[in-house]
């Protein structure tokens, strides 16, 4: 056992002050926590312009808390402006009645997450942990996570279909590119209600710019439901520093209820009904 | 102007917060074209996910009280924007500006409370920004 001597005590003592001092200022939770590693300019403040960090191997490493910089946009509608996506005349009507009703049935409607690809674009931050086997992304909204294995898998035959689908990932260049297949049906693509079968494949692309931007975009190929691939506008997000996740869960659903007597034909007063969490 | 701006931006970044609040759709349950102003007595407070629901007492010109709901974002959400649980206590008067929920019930999302006795405003957003 190694002696600590007094100088690594009083670091110690010190490192455990600034985080309580932080703690105090912030409330009870890590809202606003000095986290190691980040950059800084000479006053202190995070270097959101600092280069890339990259892993002991050379690659880029997208580990961090991020948030889409305008997710309203993005999680309305995936597709570049002045686009459409070339849907199929039922995935298209569909799509329409999605819309006319204001997306009241959406999945979160039902306490289940957004799915893939527009997890990301969630009002809530998601936190990306990068190791040499597999890269997770914890999303906030609703405590998920994803897995990509960059171990040199493939991806499963006759999988099992899943709200998340399986993923593996691998590098091209500088950018880290995930595919998906094994999907069962139920997410959207997105809030204005997308759809998607089981037949979905996803293709995502991500790059980091710099220490405080990171820069997806992503294919979507499903023959059951468009009649070719096509590919979401590039989403941008912005590195959250000195901060952590918080809970978000769907523990008190008082929606549900209300939003089906409205749109769904159900009777005012009728038996009380829940999300699916 | 220094000071006038900081203003400025702060009232924008909490304004820009205040949409981060999304679990279901807005638009499909509260009404922006039918907005309310009511001031009242807190009641109960739900500190809760997937939204924060407080109640309040509400008087009405006839005499009668009516109890109203409101709903807001999530924990994470109002955290982040400077609301804590202990923000608004019960029997707190605050003036609350809201969009009314499309059944007509006496259910509203909130998009403005301000402590009446003090004038500080508690949480700043925008009608239909979820």
């Amino acid at each position: 056992m190694r002696i600590v001597g007094p100088a690594a005590w009083r670091g110690g003592m010190l490192a455990l002050a600034l985080v309580c001092a932080a703690g105090s200022s912030a409330g009870a939770q890590w809202l606003s926590l000095p986290l190691p590693g980040t950059p800084r300019t000479p006053d202190g403040k995070p270097n959101l312009n600092a280069p890339m960090p990259r892993t002991a191997d050379g690659k880029p490493d997208l580990s961090g808390i991020w948030h889409a910089d305008n997710w309203m946009r993005y999680n309305s509608n995936l597709l570049p402006d002045g686009t459409e996506a070339p849907m199929l005349p039922w995935a298209a009507a569909l799509y329409k009645r999605r819309v006319e009703t204001h997306g009241y049935d959406r999945p979160m409607t039902f306490c289940m997450p957004h799915g893939v690809p527009d997890a990301v674009t969630a009002p809530y931050p998601f936190k990306i942990i990068q190791t040499p086997g597999v890269t997770v992304i914890l999303y906030e909204e609703f405590h998920k996570y994803r897995q990509f294995h960059t171990d040199g898998r493939q991806l499963p035959v006759d999988p099992d279909p899943n709200w998340y689908g399986y993923s593996v990932g691998r590098w091209e260049g500088e950018a880290l590119v995930v595919d998906t297949a094994g999907f069962k049906e139920g997410s959207w693509l997105d809030n204005n209600g997308h759809p998607h079968t089981d037949a979905l494949r996803t293709t995502e692309r991500f790059g980091r710019i710099n220490f405080g931007r990171l820069e997806i975009d992503v294919t979507i190929d499903d023959p059951k439901a468009y009649s070719r691939p096509w590919r979401s506008q590039t989403m941008r997000f912005e590195l959250q520093p000195d901060t952590e996740l918080l809970e978000h869960l769907c523990e008190n659903n008082r929606d549900l209820g209300r939003l089906q007597e409205i749109w769904g034909g159900r009777e005012p007063g009728g038996p009380p009904v829940t999300g699916r969490q | 102007m220094r000071t006038r701006l900081a203003i400025v931006m702060g009232v924008a970044a909490i304004a820009a917060s205040g949409q981060a609040l999304a679990h279901h759709s807005f638009a499909a349950e509260f009404d922006a074209q039918k907005p309310l102003k009511l001031t009242g007595a807190v009641t109960k407070v739900e500190w809760s996910n997937p939204h924060i629901w407080f109640f309040m007492d509400v008087k009405n010109e006839d005499g009668t009280v009516t109890n109203w709901g409101f709903e807001m974002g999530s924990p994470n959400s109002l955290l982040r924007s400077g609301w804590k649980r202990d923000s608004m206590k019960l029997g707190d008067v605050v003036a609350v500006e809201a969009s009314r929920a499309r059944d007509g019930s006496n259910n509203a999302n909130a998009h403005s409370v301000v402590l009446a006795s003090t004038g500080q405003r508690l949480f700043s957003g925008q009608p239909g920004g979820q």
